[in-house]
């Protein structure tokens, strides 16, 4: 079973500086600027592979990342994701 | 005065690997913190903008169910929507799911994917951009 399919722009729609742990991010389709905690520009970086579930992005993150051992772990991408949803930076596919 | 370690560079560590744990936090745990351009002062207006879907100059394309132009009548396109929609309703259904009006849920669904790809200088932009502002 596949959750909704998330999207983001190319990362060549954004600009991005790293400072303290945090990231900021100039989202230029919407003339926006960001302030990210991990792990949303994780998530970001995730999605340039192109669309993706949950579950998906979850795979896609452990390729270049340990993961809490957390079996809620999609849960909390999931939530993650809709934020990012709400700050206009992914949408449904 | 410096010990064995404190001088070294962390780079001489032992370094079989460049992942690291990344920390995903609780579900309730906040990552995005969106900082409101000047746009944030006009919002006055935000609910009754108005999004054409289409921008005019292009109307003479259908809107796939992706969002993207396609030429007219092509199969699954959906034709342009005869009245510019207000951003209160571009909200409801962008935050919440809710139908544009006069749509079915494969329309509303292409015209919203269309509203979500508008890019700076394309009608209806600065009424997309204004709802995504937090707490609007």
């Amino acid at each position: 079973m596949t959750g909704p399919l998330y999207r983001a722009d190319p990362p060549t729609m954004r600009l991005a500086v790293e400072a303290e742990g945090l990231t900021l991010l100039y989202h230029r389709p919407s003339g926006m600027t960001h302030v990210l905690g991990p792990p949303a520009p994780e998530l970001l970086t995730a999605l340039a592979e192109g669309p993706a579930d949950a579950a998906e992005i979850v795979r896609r993150l452990r390729q270049h990342h340990d993961l809490q051992d957390d079996a809620g772990i999609e849960a909390v991408v999931a939530a993650r994701l809709d934020e990012l949803e709400a700050a206009g930076l992914v949408s449904r596919a | 005065m410096n010990g064995p370690d404190q001088d070294r560079p962390e780079e001489e560590g032992p370094a079989p690997t460049r992942r690291h744990l990344l920390m995903l936090g609780a579900v309730s745990a906040s990552a995005v913190v969106t900082i409101r351009p000047a746009l944030a002062n006009t919002l006055g207006s935000v609910l009754t903008c108005e999004i054409p879907v289409p921008d005019r100059s292009l109307s003479a394309n259908y809107i796939a169910s992706d969002g993207s132009l396609v030429p007219a009548d092509t199969p699954g396109a959906f034709p342009p929507a005869p009245m510019p929609f207000k951003g209160e309703d571009v909200k409801a259904a962008l935050r919440y799911g809710r139908t544009l009006p006069g749509t079915d849920y494969a329309q509303s669904r292409a015209y919203t994917n269309y509203i979500r790809r508008l890019q700076r200088g394309m009608s209806g932009f600065t009424c997309y951009a204004s709802l995504q502002m937090p707490q609007r």
